[in-house]
């Protein structure tokens, strides 16, 4: 075997490897029939808590950052609220609230429906393009949410990400094979009629998520196009 | 440029296979050179705190708010109340441990668990609670997780493996498994927070430190004059998988559940002068099933959200043995109904690892509702399913005819209607639901539910 062809197989081989090892699914957006055939249109919408979670990663590896993933899961959830007013139209009601006892049991139904969410999640990532076929549903139980009777549609958001220590940073540079500081959200707008999920998209973006502000807009901006916006 | 999850979970897995391994030695090196009856005194007291103990506290403190405020903790202060007493029972009499306060919580979460946090927050899951029989089990699994906390396990854990790299693996693992899937919402509330708490307290510490942990719980609950046989009695109820999930973290760690039950015996053996008498056992169960029959019936409805319907019919037929009254028997219909197509045990085959693994995949892949229809294809899924919704109408059917019956079985039986097909029995059911429970938190369910019949009977 000529020297030539031995370095292609190596490069074919490295090829082969890192498009293994760094695969991931690529950012896209998935809409159900009914809002791609304008049959559902989300007017109104309730945004559920954002469960966003961010690690430090460091030479000792990965540690916890509960009030950066806190204070970052508000400002996602408001964002995704700005973002689906501003290039939607889209209205989001507040969750609604009541009595000591109706609000113990409200807090008690958000968190059931969070769960449900997550149960789901795996398996819409498992075929996302499903959603295009409207196989993806949370049942009529959405209903026990009660939520403001204007509600179309809930939105659940997830992410996921990290930021790297300078001591991370620097062996990325020298030594590689470091995954580099990220974000990726995993948006779900179910139906509040029938649990239907109606849209499903996972924007995401590089760099220090806890600092990301007009790159998460952006981020949010690309992964609600294809969301047909309000008319009327 | 964002890891792929199956990458991960092979590298982590191989990593924590090899981390499994280089431990093997130590703990048998430990077997053969520590005694049974060797156990160090309660508390650390050699212990000082560094910064990074301080982060880690940090971190937990920060848990605790977390799960309170995502409604993960169970708002009954009667149960809570319970559970702190059994718990300040076993603390030994003046003992004042620095940074730690003693909080003791019931989660709501149908997953049988149990896990302390460096700080003293001690929680146990509604699925814990629901699957044990009597107080001195329960103070058996207080107990081991209290010699957590007081011999600081959680620091030393996260001292040792800040120093190794492996531990990285082993986190990203759990951090790519935790979302969704079969574990419970507090599993990813815990990686959320502290991916390093989320390691130790939940997936379990090594393997020294959880013997330590079984055998000082132990000397507690003998102190405490709970029946010290149960902590070998509560393992062998932990032991049962009726979900068929390989993935059961309390008490399911480093050394394997035969292995604590053979050492606890023997310690046991050489510290116990008497076995608790039967009879005296049974009070003990009434007494918890009395005190404890809210949280099972609230266990239940997580169990059957959860898609746990095996584990709702067996918890809810304990409930039900315990007393037959009209609640009871309702949530023993519901879990008949959830239970659907579904066999109500796996079999041996069902429950070897490499079965598990493959339902397990499935169940990443499948809906409920697909699976389910894909059950109903099969003859047996299709007599399953016959003989559970004629369990279930009777059990509804008993319900409604037991004393102060419970409206919710109407609901109950116009929901089973529904789904075979019976549409004018469904409606009366519905019907007859609402009008008895004209404040239930689901009546815009089921009152659309019941328009949309009356529309499809016209």
């Amino acid at each position: 075997m000529s020297g030539r062809a031995i370095v292609l197989k190596i490069v074919f081989a490295l090829v082969v490897l890192l498009t293994v090892s760094g695969s991931r699914q690529v950012q896209a957006q998935f809409l159900h029939p009914k809002i791609t055939s304008k049959e559902t249109t989300i007017r109104r919408v309730v945004v559920l808590p954002a469960k966003v979670n961010v690690v430090r990663d460091s030479m000792k590896g990965p540690e916890g950052m509960a009030a950066e993933s806190d204070e970052l899961s508000a400002r996602v959830e408001a964002m995704v609220s700005e973002v689906l007013s501003k290039q939607k139209f889209v209205k989001t009601l507040p969750a609604t609230g009541g009595s000591a006892e109706a609000d113990a049991q409200q807090k008690y139904n958000v968190a059931d429906f969070q769960t449900k969410f997550d149960d789901l999640l795996p398996k819409i990532m498992k075929k996302r393009s499903d959603v295009k076929k409207g196989r993806f549903s949370m049942g009529d139980e959405v209903l026990n949410l009660n939520l403001e009777k204007g509600a179309d549609a809930i939105v659940f958001i997830r992410g996921a990400g990290k930021k790297l220590t300078g001591g991370k940073t620097a062996m990325r540079w020298l030594v590689g094979g470091v995954v580099p500081a990220y974000l990726r959200l995993q948006i779900g707008i179910v139906d509040a009629r029938n649990g239907e999920v109606l849209l499903y998209t996972d924007p995401d973006l590089a760099g220090d998520p806890t600092t990301a502000i007009d790159r998460l807009r952006k981020a949010l901006e690309e992964g609600f196009k294809k969301l047909p916006e309000v008319k009327g | 440029m964002f890891p792929h999850k199956p990458t991960i979970l092979i590298v982590a897995a191989l990593c924590f296979c090899i981390g499994l391994t280089s431990l093997h030695p130590i703990a048998l090196a430990q077997k053969k050179t520590a005694p049974v009856e060797a156990t160090p005194p309660p508390v650390n007291e050699t212990f000082k705190f560094g910064d990074v103990d301080l982060e880690v506290l940090q971190q937990a403190d920060l848990l605790d708010v977390r799960l309170e405020r995502d409604g993960l903790v169970l708002a009954d202060e009667s149960a809570n109340a319970y559970v702190r007493r059994v718990g300040q029972s076993l603390i030994p009499r003046g003992l004042k441990l620095e940074r730690v306060l003693w909080q003791f919580r019931v989660l709501r979460d149908p997953q049988p668990n149990a896990f302390a946090l460096p700080n003293g927050s001690i929680y146990v899951t509604t699925g814990l609670l629901t699957l044990i029989d009597n107080e001195s089990q329960l103070a058996a699994i207080i107990a081991h997780e209290l010699t957590h906390v007081m011999r600081r396990h959680t620091y030393l854990h996260n001292r040792s493996d800040r120093k190794k790299f492996l531990t990285m693996n082993v986190m990203a693992a759990v951090g790519a498994y935790a979302p969704g899937g079969i574990v419970g919402a507090v599993i990813m509330a815990v990686t959320t927070v502290a991916p390093f708490i989320m390691v130790a307290t939940m997936y379990g510490y090594s393997r020294d430190l959880e013997r330590e942990a079984d055998l000082k719980g132990i000397d507690m609950m003998i102190s405490a004059e709970y029946a010290p046989e149960e902590m070998v009695n509560v393992m062998k109820l932990l032991d049962k998988d009726i979900e068929g999930e390989n993935v059961r973290l309390f008490y399911n760690d480093h050394p394997s559940l035969d292995e604590r039950i053979k050492y606890l015996s023997s310690y046991l053996g050489a510290r116990a002068d008497k076995v608790t008498q039967q009879m005296e056992l049974n009070r003990e169960r009434a007494a918890y099933f009395k005190k404890m029959e809210p949280v099972m019936r609230h266990d239940l409805q997580l169990a059957i959200n959860g898609g746990r319907a095996r584990s709702a019919v067996y918890l809810a037929q304990r409930l039900v043995d315990f007393d037959p009254d009209s609640e009871n028997l309702f949530w023993l219909a519901e879990g008949y109904r959830a239970l659907g197509p579904r066999a109500p045990q796996l079999t041996e085959k069902e429950l070897t690892n490499s079965a598990i693994k493959d339902a397990q995949k499935k169940r990443e892949k499948r809906t409920a509702e697909e699976e389910e229809r894909e059950l109903l294809a099969t003859p047996s899924g299709q007599e399953n399913w016959k003989k559970h919704q004629q369990m279930s109408e009777q059990f509804y059917q008993r319900a409604l005819n037991a004393e102060n019956p419970a409206p919710v079985a109407h609901r109950g039986l116009g929901l089973l209607y529904e789904k075979l097909g019976r549409g004018t029995d469904a409606v009366a059911e519905y019907e007859k639901y609402l009008e008895l429970s004209p404040e239930a938190s689901d009546r815009q369910r089921i009152q659309k539910r019941l328009e949309a019949l009356k529309e499809k009977l016209k």
